[in-house]
């Protein structure tokens, strides 16, 4: 999964044009990283692409950090694979 | 055909302009799934009629002014045709009255379908079509919005209110391939007009330059070439389709 995390990290990191290093766990979205609901959005999708899962725009409130964001997509991909096994 | 695979979603799609958008979408080769409220007789043979025309044509029942409803709706056509490139918000009424005989009633109703609906749908739209990067949306006004008609306070509200929604959303999803823009037409011969007392007909009709009503024909070929690529690089505007009627 550490793989996952480095992943999501990159992928926002380019949707909001910043170094990858600036997007910590911990760091607010919104308010330390300038990120808008249209950025948000985009995040959401290319997660969505990149993985192919499919997570509801009701959780599009809860992608306000790094780590919340891997843990909602964490919680997708588990469900996804979930439903192959 | 310019539709080809691409999927529309009407409002309002039995009668009338809405009809007359069902139609030509169903030519141009898009799959159509249209909203009506009562009437689903009617809602049944435009089906029937279409139906081989096109992609997939489907009818749905609901009331555009309930939220949920139109969530389930935009929902459902995903599911069911794999995606959504086209909203024609066309859902509208009158309950025409001089603002002293106006109800509360009348004022909210109007405001609520008209305007309401066309929020509730365009809301539930707007994420697939941002997600996507593409989508286009046409809202039916009239020249009512545009230069007011009298006893049609709550409707010209509510037509004008479309403008104003029109272009902001134009302005706020323009970086995300997606154009807005909305079709006002004037006195057109449908239901909506033919309700009209004969004398008041006579009357607009000496207010038209092009002395005639137009047909719900004349909209359509307005809507289709918004959506169409020759209209690619139009979003906000309000193309106006009235024989002239509210020229400034």
């Amino acid at each position: 999964m550490q793989n996952v995390e480095e992943e999501i990290k990159n992928l926002i990191a380019e949707i909001i044009e910043k170094d990858p290093a600036q997007v910590t766990p911990e760091a607010k979205f919104f308010e330390d990283l300038g990120v808008d609901s249209m950025m948000a959005l985009e995040i959401l999708a290319a997660i969505e692409k990149k993985y192919k899962i499919s997570i509801p725009e009701e959780k599009l409130a809860q992608l306000t950090t790094l780590a919340k964001t891997i843990e909602v997509a964490k919680e997708y991909l588990a469900q996804k694979q979930g439903s192959n096994a | 055909m310019l539709f080809k695979d691409k999927v529309a979603v009407v409002t309002g799609g039995t009668r009338g302009i809405g009809r007359a958008i069902v139609i030509m979408l169903a030519r141009e080769g898009a799959s159509v799934a249209f909203t009506y409220l009562k009437s689903t007789p009617d809602a049944e043979a435009l089906v029937k009629e279409i139906t081989g025309s096109s992609g997939k044509v489907k009818a749905f029942q609901i009331d555009v002014r309930d939220y949920e409803k139109a969530k389930g709706l935009i929902e459902k056509v995903k599911e069911e045709f794999g995606r959504l490139d086209i909203l024609v918000n066309n859902a509208g009424i009158t309950k025409d009255k001089a603002l002293m005989m106006m109800a509360k009633e009348d004022w909210q109703d109007v405001i609520d379908t008209n305007l309401g609906g066309l929020f509730n749908l365009s809301r539930n739209a707007i994420v697939t079509f941002l997600k996507q990067k593409s989508g286009n949306i046409i809202n039916i006004s009239s020249v009512s919005g545009i230069i007011g008609l009298s006893r049609q306070a709550n409707y010209a509200a509510s037509k004008a209110g479309i403008i104003g929604f029109t272009k902001a959303l134009a302005r706020e999803v323009g970086a995300y391939n997606i154009r807005v823009n909305a079709v006002a037409p004037g006195f057109i011969e449908t239901d909506m007009v033919a309700g009209l007392k004969e004398e008041y007909r006579v009357e607009i009709k000496k207010r038209i330059p092009l002395e005639r009503f137009g047909k719900a024909e004349d909209v359509a070929a307005a809507v289709k070439f918004l959506l169409s690529d020759k209209a690619g690089y139009i979003t906000g505007q309000t193309l106006v389709v009235d024989g002239g009627m509210a020229i400034l």
